[in-house]
């Protein structure tokens, strides 16, 4: 440690990091961290790619979303008294295999499809119980829109973990 | 001579190496796989909590420029010794009581005191206190500090997790040993890297620039948690 530096050396590399710093908060960080970008940079470098359409509702992380035979897990939050769905977009015959189990206790489910372009509401259940995890498959009857509400009837908020895979284009929460 | 010197050249690569894996992870983030894991777990489960700890510390970057920071200027290994024990206490005493007394303090303003720690450790390396004040403030002190800080960090990140109570003690031992374990390898490169570079006079002619980009990438850390702490 140098006991001789000057004072005009030492404000000189504070002012210099500290500026270096703004410029890469604004010019970088904040645009790729938080979509805040105020000059616009962000969005040309296309930093603010990481900030696009997150699902609503909850902690999910979805691993991909795109998928034909590798597998995708996703971790779901249904809060306290509420329920969520999840949906998958499934063509006729095809199959999607599955496994969730909740992080403690029971949960309400409802496993049903919806054809796609019925408007009157429809839709078929395959099926419905209350269990804390549950393992299978199901063949789509038609083309639509298939997957699982929750509800969660307990006083606590509830973890999902879904695992999946099969021929699908993920829908997400609903 | 010449045997050591191209062994050193390893060096590099494996800086790389850890450099891109740090990027890879959020500082104090958690990735999608951990978080599943510490949901779903239940009972005492000593290696994964080990792993969990150790990797966050080997992919905590903010964790690893303030050791970068520490150990700029310590080259005798006693001291190296005693500072990280300093580091190493502070860090523990939070942890523990910060999860077992459910102690919450906002995630986004301990991360920023971690990048203050960061522009501190950089100011103080330059010889900045020193001039300033006339004397360097105790930097034991510093250190036990902002090793206090940092385990508060810690335990934040943990408790959002709202751990299941049976076993809760031995899972947070396990991590905390983890988190000595990481701390112990990612300083070993660092030591290594520093060490190297001592011999060339190029570590001279670059410590005033050096401290001076660690004081940077603080206040850079500083600036990102504070955004983050008033947008959410």
């Amino acid at each position: 440690m140098e006991p001789n530096q000057e004072s005009r050396s030492l404000i000189k590399a504070s002012i210099i990091s500290f500026a270096i710093a703004i410029l890469a908060l604004v010019f970088f960080i904040l645009p790729a961290e938080y979509n805040l970008d105020p000059t616009g940079v962000g969005k040309q470098l296309g930093l603010t790619v990481f900030n696009g359409d997150t699902a609503a509702g909850g902690d999910s992380q979805i691993s991909n979303n795109q998928a034909s035979g590798e597998q995708n897990s996703v971790v779901l939050t249904v809060p306290a008294g509420k329920g969520i769905e999840y949906k998958l977009s499934v063509k006729q015959f095809k199959k999607v295999n599955y496994e969730w189990l909740t992080d403690g206790g029971e949960v309400y489910v409802d496993l049903h499809g919806e054809p796609a372009g019925d408007t009157t509401g429809y839709f078929e259940s395959y099926a419905i119980a209350t269990l804390p995890e549950m393992k299978g498959s199901f063949t789509a009857p038609f083309d639509g829109s298939h997957g699982w509400y929750w509800k969660n009837t307990s006083s606590k908020d509830m973890q999902i973990q879904l695992l999946f895979d099969g021929d699908y284009v993920i829908e997400g929460l609903k | 001579m010449s045997v050591k010197f191209k062994l050193s050249y390893l060096l590099y690569p494996l800086l790389l190496l850890m450099a891109l894996a740090s990027v890879e992870a959020f500082a104090h983030g958690v990735d999608s796989s951990t978080r599943n894991f510490l949901q779903n777990n239940s009972g005492v489960q000593i290696i994964p909590f080990m792993y969990i700890g150790a990797k966050h510390m080997v992919t905590g970057y903010d964790h690893l420029l303030f050791l970068v920071g520490v150990l700029f200027f310590l080259h005798r290994s006693k001291d190296v010794l005693l500072y990280v024990s300093m580091f190493t206490i502070g860090h523990s005493v939070t942890l523990m009581t910060g999860v077992l007394a459910n102690i919450q303090v906002n995630a986004y303003l301990i991360d920023a005191i971690i990048g203050l720690s960061v522009v501190y450790k950089g100011f103080d390396n330059l010889g900045g206190f020193k001039h300033f004040l006339g004397k360097q403030p105790d930097p034991k002190a510093a250190v036990l500090i902002f090793g206090l800080f940092h385990g508060f960090g810690l335990a934040t990140k943990i408790q959002e997790f709202q751990l299941p109570q049976e076993g809760l003690v031995a899972n947070l031992l396990a991590f905390n040993i983890g988190v000595e374990l990481g701390q112990f390898m990612a300083l070993l490169f660092i030591l290594l890297g520093i060490n190297y570079w001592r011999r060339h006079q190029s570590f001279n002619k670059f410590a005033k620039t050096t401290n001076t980009a660690l004081m940077s990438a603080g206040f850079m850390l500083v600036g990102m948690q504070l955004t983050g702490y008033f947008i959410n």
